[in-house]
């Protein structure tokens, strides 16, 4: 019977904590399946966005979960090109977030187009001088590297004691991790950076159409994307009650991520002189002008961004105080990916509530453009978290993410 | 405690570089034939496509379509906003119907008329249809070439292929491209008051924008007329102009309208610093910017 005991553990046992929390996360799935639903049958119109604002919260999330799936490849390089072994204890549990992450982007992302029968278009009708079109590709690409990656720890669990070919087929298949880590290396560079190229490139624009967008996307990925697993693998140790990834690991990953978020806050306050100080134009000034007078965009700068982004977590991470303590690392960690969020949140709606101006007059002139996300909108975010939890408690149930077997 | 110094290794002996470089070959063909190959389920897709594009192109390369607007002229009567949103079916807001129901999202039109004013503080009329620039963001940005350049430098939508990112109103710098947030069931209040509609409704989920109503182009070419010269062939906006504020010709044509009128009148384009290269110039007021 499948509830016989296993390894001296009930295999489907429910204890009433547990119970609540899937409870809890099928509401979420559930409220996700309604306002999708409603999206599918009455269109984009039920959602707060406009022509003036045809971005919003749902490119946030796909910007945010990509960003904060970059542990995975970070990690993989680490292990099988820098050779630093001891991470390979949790090589596992970052591709799987990574997964989980990259897998949001794509269900946010169907949401967010207007025509979902038409998804696959980007793979048949290339565009090659579009980012977007690139970024489509690499997402992709890097999936499936993500899957073929993972592909031992599923061909491990239970289900496949019946197929040995199956699971020998891709420990095959993970002779090739070293190979797969250079790949995702590679795709990874490329998307995390176009995303913010993304922005970078529109002209039209004068806040986002600035060099340093992609670096400043590519290095606050790398930055937090490993703090983000070191923090779920705390979590995990917590509820499962299991030491599955030493200590020092999670710990030097806490410090790296906290020294990369140093020299991403570095590149931040450089951009920030740059563009409001020794390289400003006219349109730039006038658009930070607009901005925080209208918009909370200062105060969400400085204590979302800034504070709460950068200066807290380098401290929770760096200082010996503080990283000795697994609760503070993993406050640090939520403090960075809020930041993360929210300064995706902020390039994005902040740059499309500034007007463009086109007119050869002076009196002609757009009204900024004002976007606060609508219920639908909302319901979908919450769907979207709902199935990223699910997939992390599964994961960590029934996958054996932290197995110490050696495959390579 | 000693460690043992354990190094992750790239093994991979003949055979198994063999069978990884074989795959790799071998997906990269299989690729190749379904998507762009004779095996894709889109090749007759596509097909069709280059042959129907074929028998114009070679005329089209001869032409490319611009318009002038005097903005000393114009005197905003919005004629050619609503000719422009008769003929092509425009979705508009004339009631505000949309913005009473707390819905932030105002229905604009292809083609805007706005009072605006020079430096100097005199008012004058500004209207705007798509600019059809000759180095279009829109065109560089969208993911599946929905958007393109024709070789009579109209930047036309495709709105079969068109996956509704709506990245091209993000990147175009004139704000003139538009999106169908719903399905269309509206009654047109401009027809058939100010035409009749020419061009199908766009369904729901894809973004339009002005076309230099190229249905009447391309029609008008095949039976031997100018556009800009014959009125079957001109777009709407220009033909309703009671003013003559508007004039449309082939830009190629040293001796057609708008190239005389470029040549002997001062004129300018917007926001020419981003060098878009845009189809539309722009006769200034004779006081001046």
């Amino acid at each position: 019977m499948a509830t016989r005991l296993l390894n001296g553990r009930k295999l489907f046992y429910l204890s009433p904590a547990l119970l609540a929390w899937i409870g809890l996360l099928g509401l979420c799935i559930i409220i996700g399946l309604v306002s999708a639903y409603q999206v599918f049958k009455n269109g984009l119109y039920i959602t707060n966005m406009s022509d003036s604002v045809p971005w919003g919260l749902w490119i946030t999330i796909d910007l945010s979960s990509i960003a904060l799936g970059a542990g995975a490849f970070t990690l993989s390089a680490v292990v099988y090109l820098f050779g630093l072994k001891r991470f390979q204890s949790i090589i596992r549990l970052a591709v799987f977030v990574g997964f989980i992450g990259y897998t949001i982007a794509l269900l946010t992302l169907i949401m967010d187009i207007g025509r979902p029968d038409r998804f696959w278009h980007p793979w048949v009708y290339w565009n090659i001088h579009s980012v977007l079109w690139e970024i489509t590709w690499c997402i992709t690409i890097y999936l499936a590297i993500m899957l073929v990656e993972f592909a031992p720890v599923i061909a491990e669990a239970r289900f496949f004691n019946r197929y040995p070919w199956i699971r020998k087929a891709t420990k095959y298949l993970h002779r090739l991790a070293p190979l797969l880590a250079l790949l995702g290396l590679g795709i990874s560079l490329l998307h995390q950076s176009s995303l913010g190229a993304t922005y970078g490139i529109v002209k039209s624009r004068p806040i986002w159409f600035k060099p340093s967008m992609p670096i400043m996307f590519i290095l606050s990925a790398v930055a937090v994307g490993p703090s983000m697993t070191m923090a779920i693998a705390y979590v995990a140790e917590w509820v499962t009650g299991k030491k599955n990834i030493p200590t020092d690991v999670l710990r030097t990953i806490a410090r790296f991520s906290g020294f990369a978020i140093m020299i991403y806050g570095y590149i931040r306050f450089w951009d920030l002189a740059a563009v409001t100080y020794y390289g400003r134009t006219p349109s730039v000034s006038e658009s930070f002008n607009l901005l925080s007078q209208q918009t909370p965009y200062n105060f969400s700068f400085w204590v979302f961004e800034i504070i709460l982004g950068v200066v807290l977590p380098a401290v929770l991470f760096l200082t010996p105080r503080f990283n000795r303590n697994p609760g503070y690392l993993v406050i640090g960690a939520i403090f960075a990916v809020i930041g993360v969020v929210i300064n995706r949140w902020n390039v994005t709606v902040g740059g499309l509530f500034v007007p463009l101006s086109y007119s050869p007059g002076t009196l002609y002139q757009l009204e900024p453009g004002k976007y606060f996300p609508g219920l639908p909108e909302w319901g979908i975010a919450i769907g979207i978290i709902g199935y990223g939890l699910s997939m992390l408690t599964l994961g960590i149930r029934y996958l054996p993410l932290f197995s110490k077997e050696e495959h390579a | 405690m000693s460690k043992k110094k354990t190094k992750v290794k790239l093994e991979l002996n003949r055979r198994d570089f063999l069978i990884v470089g074989g795959t790799a070959a071998g997906s990269v063909v299989a690729a190749q034939l379904l998507t762009t190959g004779p095996l894709s389920p889109f090749a007759s897709f596509k097909q069709a496509q280059v042959e129907g594009g074929e028998e114009t192109s070679t005329q089209n390369a001869r032409h490319h379509w611009g318009m002038v607007i005097n903005l000393d002229k114009c005197i905003g009567c919005e004629y050619c906003q609503r000719a422009c949103s008769a003929t092509n079916d425009v979705r508009v807001d004339e009631t505000g119907e949309d913005q009473d129901q707390g819905n932030n999202r105002p229905e604009k039109p292809w083609n805007i008329v706005v009072q605006d004013r020079t430096s100097t503080g005199t008012p004058f009329f500004f209207s705007r249809p798509c600019l059809h620039c000759g180095d279009a963001p829109c065109v560089e940005v969208c993911p599946v070439q929905a958007t393109y350049h024709r070789e009579d430098g109209l930047v036309i939508m495709n709105y079969d292929r068109c996956i509704g990112c709506r990245y091209c109103e993000i990147a175009c710098p004139y704000d003139a491209r538009k999106f169908n947030w719903q399905a269309r069931t509206d009654v047109n209040p401009f027809i058939p008051t100010w035409g009749i509609a020419e061009v199908e409704r766009r369904p729901r989920g894809v973004v339009e924008k002005c076309t230099f109503c190229i249905h009447r182009i391309d029609a008008g070419l095949k039976t031997g007329l100018m556009p800009g010269e014959d009125r079957e062939a001109t777009p709407a906006c220009v033909n309703i102009c009671p003013v003559g504020a508007r004039i449309f010709g082939d830009l190629n044509d040293p001796d057609s309208k708008v190239s005389i009128a470029i040549a002997t009148e001062a004129t300018i384009r917007l926001r020419e610093e981003l060098g878009t290269e845009p189809s539309v110039y722009y006769v200034i007021p004779k006081e001046g910017l």
